[in-house]
């Protein structure tokens, strides 16, 4: 069922949500982006209607909910660990299509992989429902439909867009009937906006051969890529975290545990005890994300694991695309493929 | 021909070796001009000079070559600049009412550069428009970030752009981007301890390299503006040095008021039989003594909580009045 | 539901010290656990460490721990009588039904040893004994580990024990354990077994040996090391290509490690 609110009818909306739910959307940060007076969209809580940033893309993903930048995991004393105390509040998180197929790829690491389910992200997980945002247009670098992450007809509560000064929502949560129908102008269904086309289209290669692992497309990243690791960190995809202790007491024994956003792209990452390290180039971290993102994710669990949110494009401060290398990628195995049948 | 030499000079006029010739000299503050204001710029030169532009070292434009009685005209040639550069000026259509204060120099600035922490050339036109015109000597130069691409150590009053930077330490994963970069292009004030990032904020120099590079927005700029306001280097035959710092996380308002005490300042104890009337601040500060001058820059002063004056100030620089010799 | 980052706390029964860097705790341990699975080892202040089950016994596991990093610094200076804490196992292990039978040529080096400890043993103490070849390398005598387990097995089945290098006068065999590997008499070398688990270029010229003699690339099995941090498939450390060796290693058939690009 589909309403249209104006403004003000969808904000009491919100309004009111805010006491049942907390709420997780994007926000326009003022000022906090790399460069002096620019911005950053990223995640946080609100309150209120006005802080959601529903025009721009967000730099940094939803993901950060459901495993935090830096979070504490347990505090221990010698003889006993806690867990920290959570709000047990629902969730509602505001998330564009890509993201929401990105929940999927989370949910297939966090829960699926292995006999365990991750303790820590299942408990924040039960509590979060998600509220499409509708996508009217796509962003420069996007490249969901490629990706087939460009659409989603269930798996949110209800979606949200604004047009000519009103706000769409088609409602799947009967629930919320009530409170939607109280505070719209009109009832009129209508199915959450997705783009059709974007302007970066992307071949990913069906089959990727072990061969591509030693083919010299990777050599230029070897030099372009500084291994910052902003591509996997604003990457709603990427799930890699590393653990690490601090310790309150001199003796070593009162302190906590943490999780910390981790990068394969990032020094350290591969290091083993004793100093050794798997990739020291930068090409061949640009591979092992590459290869994740586009095949050996899919070979495991059948199904791609980029979404083509293009944040990686956007977020690169040397000008580095992942999709331009998805295609640089797609060539050389066709060309590698040509110069077989050729020699044959 | 019969020319006031000295009216001339104060008009933004050159003294040329060639005889009845000088050349125009046009304010640019803050280095930035649009297109438009250039092409009028050029058409100066060609209309009425021979056609060559130099473009000076404190960012300004001499045109060259111009006859001695066509000054008029190009004065009122100007105005269309002056007007679009937004120069105060005591007589309209009579060309710049002074040329004794320097053009304002500014570093591109935030507007362009990945590492300034301020609008440079903002801030050049907001001093300039309260110290010009005025026929005596002082240079002021404005630079983004503490690398100091403008040179601003060479003039009077160098202004030289911090932030200070925030920390959200739940933000950090503690990839030590930041202690790298500032090891490497700063001045190493920041060290990872038990995986988060702690800063030395007396080493700290404000220039952000850290927001820059953290790669997860721990790191951001502060939303006040900060300044470290250098005071009194210079060039010249008797005593070349740098300047050296005075204030620390200095506010806008309080730099732009000590500028304009100045002007007091060297009124009340310029050498009153200097050549042309004109000697250089930081050699009427020798005479004086630092006290003095601080005391007349600092009227009415209010610096914020924040800043921090340096309590002596000492420069160096050979004085090749006492001796040339090499070492 | 459990929280399996949640780590149990065990008693250090005996600790054993090969050399100034390689000590064995024995670790109180109740449960189910097979050679060349590991567990994460706790040490405050510092994080885990993911180490090998070097033996396994009633009641205990071992873990052989070298001093390589922070975390295993901290455990030699000041965990000695007192208690760990650990979670696991966690890994495959290898399968010793495998090997029990026919003939196995084991190759190790240095700390490598550990994680085929428990396979040796096994298959020492198997009928299978005297067709178990064992080449063990170590970079120099003083590196020396398991020395009463080598001795004991010399006389279960054929070992060939030997340096990278040596001071003058050693006795022993001086070599990388590569030098050894063509040296190894076999029946039927098609249908024979080989494990091989050290360093990576030590691994890799190993299995070049192996397959020169004419093992079969299915007979070949590897235990990988990596980064491992969570042990359970959820922090992306340990993964190569599309296997997480924390749940589908760390021992693999060279068929599959093969195509394994780090």
């Amino acid at each position: 069922m589909g309403f249209v609110f104006s403004r003000d009818g969808f904000a009491e909306v919100i309004r009111q949500l805010g006491s049942r739910y907390r709420i997780y959307a994007p926000v326009l940060k003022k000022g906090e982006g790399r460069f002096t007076d620019t911005d950053v969209v990223r995640y946080d809580y609100v309150k209120n209607f006005d802080e959601i940033e529903l025009e721009k893309r967000s730099d940094y993903s939803f993901k950060e909910i459901l495993l935090p930048v830096s979070g504490t995991l347990f505090y221990f004393t010698e003889d006993k660990v806690t867990e920290p105390e959570m709000d047990d509040r629902e969730i509602l998180v505001f998330v564009r299509s890509c993201d929401l197929h990105a929940v999927k790829r989370f949910d297939q690491i966090y829960l699926h992989n292995g006999q365990e389910r991750d303790w820590f992200y299942e408990r924040v997980r039960d509590r979060l429902k998600f509220v499409l945002i509708g996508c009217r247009e796509s962003f420069d670098d996007c490249f969901c439909v490629d990706m087939h992450t460009n659409e989603s007809t269930d798996g949110y509560v209800f979606s949200v867009e604004e047009a000519d000064g009103e706000i769409y929502s088609d409602l799947k949560e009967e629930g919320l009937r009530e409170l939607f129908s109280g505070n719209s102008v009109r009832e009129e269904d209508k199915a959450p906006a997705h783009v059709e086309t974007n302007k970066i289209f992307v071949s990913v290669p069906d089959e990727v051969p072990v061969s591509i692992c030693k083919d010299k497309v990777w050599d230029e990243y070897d030099s372009r890529c500084i291994g910052c690791g902003r591509c996997t960190l604003v990457c709603p995809t990427c799930t890699c975290f590393t653990m690490e202790d601090i310790y309150y007491s001199d003796n070593g024994k009162v302190g906590e545990r943490r999780r910390v956003h981790a990068s394969c792209m990032i020094d350290g990452y591969s290091n083993v005890a004793g100093g050794g390290e798997y990739r020291k180039k930068h090409g061949e971290r640009m591979r092992f994300k590459v290869l994740h993102k586009i095949s050996d994710f899919k070979k495991k669990f059948g199904y791609q694991m980029c979404v083509g949110c293009g944040r990686c494009d956007m977020v690169c401060p040397e000008y580095i695309s992942f999709s331009e290398c998805i295609n640089k990628v797609d060539r050389a195995i066709r060309s590698a493929e040509d110069g077989k049948e050729a020699q044959a | 021909m019969d020319i006031n030499v000295k009216e001339l000079k104060k008009n933004a006029f050159r003294y040329s070796k060639v005889r009845g010739e000088t050349a125009s000299r046009i304010r640019i503050t803050g280095g930035k001009i649009n297109a438009k204001v250039m092409r009028q710029v050029a058409e100066i030169a060609e209309e009425y000079g021979d056609g060559t532009i130099f473009i000076t070292n404190r960012q300004g434009i001499e045109l060259l070559g111009i006859p001695m009685e066509k000054m008029g005209e190009v004065n009122e040639k100007l105005q269309p600049i002056i007007d679009a550069m937004g120069t105060n000026q005591e007589e309209r259509g009579k060309g710049y009412s002074a040329s004794g204060t320097r053009n304002i120099v500014a570093c591109p600035g935030e507007e362009l550069c990945p590492f300034a922490c301020y609008d440079t050339t903002a801030f050049a036109r907001k001093v300039e428009h309260e110290i010009f015109p005025n026929n005596r000597h002082v240079k002021v130069a404005f630079t983004g970030c503490s690398n100091d691409c403008a040179k601003v150590r060479m003039d009077d009053f160098g202004i030289i752009g911090m932030t200070e930077p925030q920390y959200d330490p739940d933000r950090c994963i503690g990839c030590g981007q930041c202690v790298k970069y500032c090891e490497k292009r700063s001045v190493g004030a920041l060290r990872l301890v038990n995986n988060k990032v702690v800063r030395d904020t007396d080493l700290c120099i404000g220039c952000g390299v850290c927001v820059t590079y953290c790669p997860t927005r721990a790191w951001t700029r502060s939303k006040e503006r900060y300044f470290r306001l250098t005071l009194l280097g210079r060039t010249g035959k008797k005593n070349p040095r740098l300047a050296e710092d005075f204030i620390r996380w200095a506010d806008e308002e309080s730099i732009t008021k000590i500028i304009k005490n100045a002007y007091a300042y060297v009124e009340e104890y310029i050498d009153p039989h200097a050549v042309e009337g004109k000697e250089h601040i930081g050699y009427i500060v020798d005479r004086t003594g630092f006290e003095e001058f601080y005391k007349w820059i600092m009227k009415d002063v209010q610096l914020p909580e924040k800043a921090e004056v340096s309590s002596h100030m000492y420069w160096g620089g050979k004085w090749y009045d006492r001796s040339n010799e090499l070492k | 539901m459990s929280n399996p980052y949640i780590p149990f706390a065990s008693k250090i029964l005996d600790v054993k010290k090969h050399t100034q860097k390689e000590y064995t705790f024995r670790m109180e341990y109740h449960g189910e656990v097979k050679p060349g699975q590991f567990f994460e080892v706790s040490v405050p202040k510092f994080g885990e460490a993911p180490i090998s089950v070097s033996g396994i016994g009633d009641g205990y596991v071992e873990l052989t721990i070298r001093r390589v990093g922070r975390v295993t610094n901290e455990v030699f200076e000041n965990y000695v009588g007192d208690s760990l804490l650990m979670r696991g196992p966690y890994g495959n292990g290898f399968d010793i039904s495998i090997f029990d039978h026919g003939e196995t040529l084991v190759v190790a080096g240095g700390t490598g040893v550990s994680p085929v400890r428990g396979v040796i043993e096994a298959l020492a103490a198997s009928p299978a004994a005297k067709d178990t070849h064992v080449i063990v390398g170590f970079r120099s005598p003083a590196d020396m580990l398991f020395r009463s387990d080598l001795e004991e097995w010399k006389d279960k089945l054929d070992l060939v024990l030997t340096v990278d290098g040596a001071p003058e006068g050693y006795a022993g065999n001086i070599g990388l354990v590569t030098k050894y590997i063509p040296q190894i008499q076999l029946r039927d070398v098609s249908a024979a077994k080989a494990i091989v688990v050290g360093p990576p270029p030590m691994m890799r010229f190993s299995i070049m040996g192996f397959l020169d003699m004419g093992f079969r690339e299915e007979n070949i099995w590897v235990s990988n090391e990596r980064k491992m941090c969570c042990g359970l498939g959820k922090c992306g450390h340990c993964r190569i290509g599309d296997k997480y060796v924390c749940l589908d290693g760390p021992v693999f058939n060279y068929t599959e490690s093969k195509n394994l690009i780090d």
